[in-house]
């Protein structure tokens, strides 16, 4: 049974389905302050997958989450062990510069947060500040390709200097991944993308993750069973801090190995 | 396993197994009816069988409906959608078994058994329904428990049915030889076999979708060998 003090928990499933490892997180620790909010969580992550975590709230999957592109660094009382690589590289060795790490690494948020500025200048913002492009008519070519991959531009390529705020809920959560994959990202990152969406804009922005995965690695967190199932190929279940199981989507959706995993996915967890 | 948070879910899903459980009962009770019929040539009791096949049809119809609403209204995972899933084969599975037991009437209306005259292949017969009965009997038991040990048995010993279908084939075709004036009145007991050899078929395929419910796994693509050393319930 696990409480929530246990750190020797061994999850149910494959760590990762196949040799096509790019992240790469071995018994991660996460404390904020005194409080441990994951315990010794060791998970592989493939490339070119999308790799969906879920789990009841407080379970630790968006901790999770953020320690993969350092966003916890910015949380004073939290700190980290354990080891995690991308493409072998340790993200928390000193050395490394963490904003060329967060160039690599796109982040979509719950809540659609575009910039108080211009739908052009919110995805252009990334390229601009990482020096990246300073042609401007590069800097239009790749302001159109984002729009375009991130299945916008038809709709608001007459509306460029519009503020990105003026934008319905789902174009506005297209736009954040318009400007996430403008700076080229290897992976992206999803803290629940379609919660605050309808029902329309949520299967506009599946169908873009559809399309994303064959050149980005995308890791999903969702409290929707359904969107796990539809949109990854592997799925990590997280209780208490513990990863508690994690396995190819359609086995964890059809017949999980572990009790805890089943009862959550089922909707008997309580 | 636990209950779910939204209790009516699990009103749903017993409503669906429990429409299962019945139409397995109405069968049970049809098949019963065939033993019955095999040694009595009662033309009443297989109007009265024909006339259930319409009961098992509706109760199927109806798990299909729930089925339907179950899977629109709370997209089952895991173990709920393998019960949802295995529902709608098993009642199929079931509507088939009814089919036989009216067919099997129908040949019985027409004359068959009056004409057959072959006391010995009429004993065979009336055994091999009490054969398919008692497996259909085990495997619905498990499937109302949520257990799969005894369908696993059951899965297993479906040759025997079809050595005994096979011995009552021979048997037919010997007389046949024996006796070719009785061609006619010979054949059609081979045809009411058939039907119980199908029936025996779908016993077994219930047994796979009850072991897939408890299980997870596939029966199908086990070696029959294997299944033993591999299951521990």
């Amino acid at each position: 049974m696990v409480d929530g003090t246990e750190n020797d928990i061994k999850p149910n499933g494959n760590y990762s389905s196949d040799n096509n490892l790019l992240i790469d997180c071995k018994n991660v620790d996460v404390f904020y302050g005194d409080k441990q909010a994951l315990y010794n969580v060791s998970l592989g992550i493939n490339e070119k997958e999308v790799t969906s975590l879920i789990g009841p709230s407080g379970c630790g999957k968006s901790t999770f989450l953020r320690c993969l592109n350092r966003m916890n660094d910015v949380i004073d009382s939290c700190s980290i062990s354990g080891n995690i690589t991308i493409n072998g590289e340790d993200i928390y060795n000193p050395n490394i510069d963490v904003v060329e790490l967060r160039s690599r690494i796109g982040m979509v948020f719950q809540k659609p947060n575009p910039f108080p500025k211009s739908v052009f200048d919110n995805v252009a913002y990334g390229p601009r500040l990482h020096g990246k492009i300073a042609d401007k008519d590069e800097m239009s070519h790749k302001v159109e390709a984002s729009l375009v991959r991130a299945g916008l531009w038809d709709e608001i390529k007459d509306r460029l200097n519009e503020p990105g705020t003026s934008l319905s809920g789902g174009q506005q959560q297209r736009l954040c991944i318009a400007r996430a994959i403008a700076v080229d990202p290897e992976i992206i990152l999803m803290d629940e993308p379609c919660s605050a969406l309808d029902p329309i804009a949520t299967a506009k922005i599946e169908e873009l993750i559809d399309e994303l995965k064959t050149n980005y690695t995308i890791v999903i967190v969702t409290h929707s069973m359904q969107q796990a199932a539809r949109v990854s190929q592997r799925t990590a279940f997280f209780h208490l801090g513990n990863l508690i199981e994690v396995g190819d989507t359609e086995n964890i959706f059809r017949s999980p190995e572990n009790e805890q995993t089943e009862a959550y996915v089922t909707g008997r967890y309580g | 396993m636990t209950e779910h948070i939204v209790s009516s879910y699990d009103d749903d899903l017993k409503e669906i197994s429990d429409g299962v459980i019945s139409m397995g009962g109405e069968v049970l009770g049809a098949l019963n009816n065939i033993e019955t019929l095999l040694k009595s040539n009662d033309h009443e009791l297989a109007q009265k069988i024909i006339k259930n096949d319409l009961i098992i049809n509706d109760l199927g119809q109806s798990v299909e409906n729930k089925v339907f609403n179950i899977l629109a209204s709370r997209q089952p995972m895991a173990i709920d959608l393998r019960i949802v899933f295995s529902a709608v084969k098993i009642s199929l599975y079931l509507e088939r078994c009814g089919d036989m037991c009216k067919g099997i009437s129908n040949r019985v209306l027409k004359g068959d058994l009056n004409e057959a005259q072959s006391p010995e292949t009429i004993s065979l017969l009336v055994n091999m329904c009490s054969m398919v009965h008692s497996n259909l009997r085990i495997v619905m038991e498990d499937y109302s428990k949520k257990e799969c040990e005894n369908s696993v048995k059951v899965w297993k010993s479906d040759s025997e049915i079809d050595s005994l279908y096979s011995e009552i084939l021979m048997d037919i075709l010997n007389s046949i030889k024996t006796n070719p004036d009785a061609t006619d009145a010979l054949v059609p007991l081979l045809f009411i076999a058939r039907y119980l050899e199908r029936v025996g078929d779908q016993a077994t395929n219930v047994a796979e979708e009850t072991y897939f419910v408890v299980t997870g796994e596939d029966l199908e693509g086990l070696e029959k060998t294997e299944v033993e050393n591999e299951t521990t319930f």
